[in-house]
């Protein structure tokens, strides 16, 4: 009989016990709590020193990026991409058409008419930017992160949007440069897709 | 505003006294409009109030999408209504191989329970549907349609989890009725009525000293009983830590299992109902109802609904406290706790207030 009424009392006291902790939660309400708010409320940017030299290791992969006006249409990007998700479509033009130089003084040759790349197939492997000769197309937030600010936040709405195109050619300026006086004007090459 | 008030008042309108087969039709169709209207509202509210609070409790912020502004809310106060309407336009399926008739029917069986006992609840003073003599026997009574309800949808769901749970919940619903029903009846030999007014009216005054006269203050034995009703009252409308009948964990969502859309929504409802019908009866019973907790002030109607909503309200909160605070009971301790500790207890009370009441009250 003693034991059924100290099991009684005990059960009362520790659920007592536990409602104390319940309503003390309760009273002390955003205190303690770590939900964020995400679009509206943002966590600060991290610090990028973690241990690593940004420079030598690209500890932060967000997004390619390609700055296209370097870009001279090699395809070795195309070819290194393992799930082919980069995309490029390139134009001859006629000898003698100055269509400028890259940052690195390399004469262009080929006019990049297609520049994209698909951002829900790419795995972040970072094996396209050591073939680039031109140091042109890189993760943002990596080691060419001084070229454009870091962005974290490349999240779309539908998947479509994920598809970033790059080229900024327009067809007047195709047909403008790749018209010769005394020739018909060159069928369009296929893009080399690896 | 009874329902034969509203008679009265209707007839008092027409010279010849009117139909009066017509006159009743109306009066109950008009004083169960509010009645639904008050279930809703609840449901809406305690949801809300439910969300928020579990949230709180455990350090989270709870719905704050929606409200004014639309999905851009401060706090979230429409969210139950979006969820509302979310319900209504959701699809309705029901399982081949389900029993139609009685599937369809389970939901409204369940809603019933909850509907019409709602109609003997005084709110205050004059607002209630019918006064009758035997309002908490008839409470108590229908209170048990629910457990119809949850057998009949678990039988006709023609699934295991929905069967489990709906066994469970009778056995639960049935083993708590008795202890429930002894702790009124150890208030019920104070007052010497059944009528829910009288009962009210019976705890008017001072007790002790300075503290109102509710039967859960008149003597220890009353004061044991609140507490056997309360924790009876809780298992009975299935919440945890008695809600075995739905155990996620176990019985994915128990007897409701294969509910959808609108009547799950039904069963959302009138689950809520329940719980406004047990705080109720507790508040009615042991809480001094509509009585003001300092006697003599603040007495008029509407200072009686004010009371009446608010005792519901904390007894209410208390029950949400109660859910996000305790674990489960496995279905032995469940029994154990009903047949072994409160069952006794409660039988202790009805014979201690027989005494106080021929000795010292």
């Amino acid at each position: 009989m003693s034991k059924y009424i100290v099991n009684i009392w005990q059960s009362v006291s520790t659920l007592l016990i536990g409602m104390g902790i319940t309503i003390r939660h309760l009273i002390r309400i955003r205190k303690g709590n770590v939900t964020l708010q995400y679009p509206k409320e943002k966590w600060p940017q991290p610090q990028r020193k973690i241990g690593f030299d940004p420079k030598v290791y690209n500890i932060i992969r967000s997004k390619l990026h390609v700055d296209i006006d370097d870009c001279i249409g090699c395809l070795k990007c195309v070819r290194a991409c393992p799930v082919d998700c980069i995309t490029i479509e390139t134009l001859k033009v006629p000898k003698g058409t100055d269509i400028g130089m890259t940052s690195n003084n390399t004469t262009k040759r080929l006019l990049v008419k297609r520049f994209d790349i698909d951002m829900s197939e790419c795995l972040y492997c970072n094996l396209c930017v050591y073939p680039c000769p031109e140091e042109c197309i890189y993760m943002t937030g990596g080691p060419n992160s001084e070229k454009k600010t870091i962005d974290y936040e490349f999240s779309k709405y539908d998947r479509s949007e994920l598809l970033f195109t790059f080229a900024k050619i327009t067809e007047k300026e195709i047909a403008e440069l790749t018209a010769e006086p005394n020739e018909l004007p060159h069928a369009d090459e296929p893009g080399g897709e690896a | 505003m009874t329902v034969d008030a509203l008679i009265r008042w209707f007839q008092s309108w027409t010279a010849s006294g009117g139909n009066i087969t017509f006159l009743l039709i109306l009066s109950v169709i008009l004083l169960a409009l509010p009645v639904f209207l008050i279930m809703a509202v609840n449901a809406l509210v305690a949801v809300y109030a439910e969300r928020k609070l579990s949230a709180f409790m455990q350090d989270r912020v709870g719905p704050m999408g929606q409200g004014p502004g639309f999905h851009a809310g401060k706090w979230g106060i429409f969210q139950t209504v979006a969820d509302a309407i979310k319900l209504l336009l959701k699809e309705d399926i029901i399982p081949e191989a389900a029993d139609r008739k009685l599937f369809i029917l389970a939901p409204y069986v369940m809603f019933l329970g909850a509907f019409i006992a709602l109609a003997a609840v005084p709110f205050n003073q004059k607002l209630l549907v019918a006064d009758m003599n035997i309002g908490i026997f008839y409470i108590v009574a229908v209170g048990s349609l629910s457990v119809l309800g949850i057998l009949l949808a678990g039988w006709a769901s023609n699934n295991k989890w929905s069967l489990y749970g709906a066994m469970r919940s009778a056995a639960q619903i049935v083993s708590y009725e008795i202890p429930a029903a002894l702790s009124i009846i150890a208030v019920i030999l104070l007052t010497g009525t059944l009528s829910m007014q009288g009962i009210v009216q019976s705890q008017a005054g001072v007790i002790w000293g300075f503290l109102p006269n509710w039967a859960v203050f008149n003597n220890p034995f009353t004061f044991l009983a609140f507490f056997i009703y309360f924790i009876s009252s809780v298992a009975e409308v299935n919440r945890t830590p008695f809600d075995i009948p739905e155990a996620e964990s176990e019985l994915v969502a128990g007897f409701h299992t294969e509910y959808s859309g609108l009547r799950w929504a039904f069963f959302f409802l009138s689950e809520y109902a329940n719980m406004l019908v047990v705080s109720a009866v507790a508040v009615v019973v042991f809480l001094g109802g509509w009585q003001s907790p300092i006697a003599g002030v603040m007495t008029s109607a509407w200072w009686g609904l004010f009371w009446f909503l608010g005792k519901v309200t904390i007894v209410i909160l208390i029950m949400i406290w109660f859910r996000w605070t305790f674990p489960r009971l496995r279905v032995d301790q469940l029994m154990n706790v009903c047949w072994k500790v409160l069952l006794p207890i409660a039988l202790l009370n009805i014979f201690g207030t027989g005494l106080w009441s021929l000795f010292i009250g």
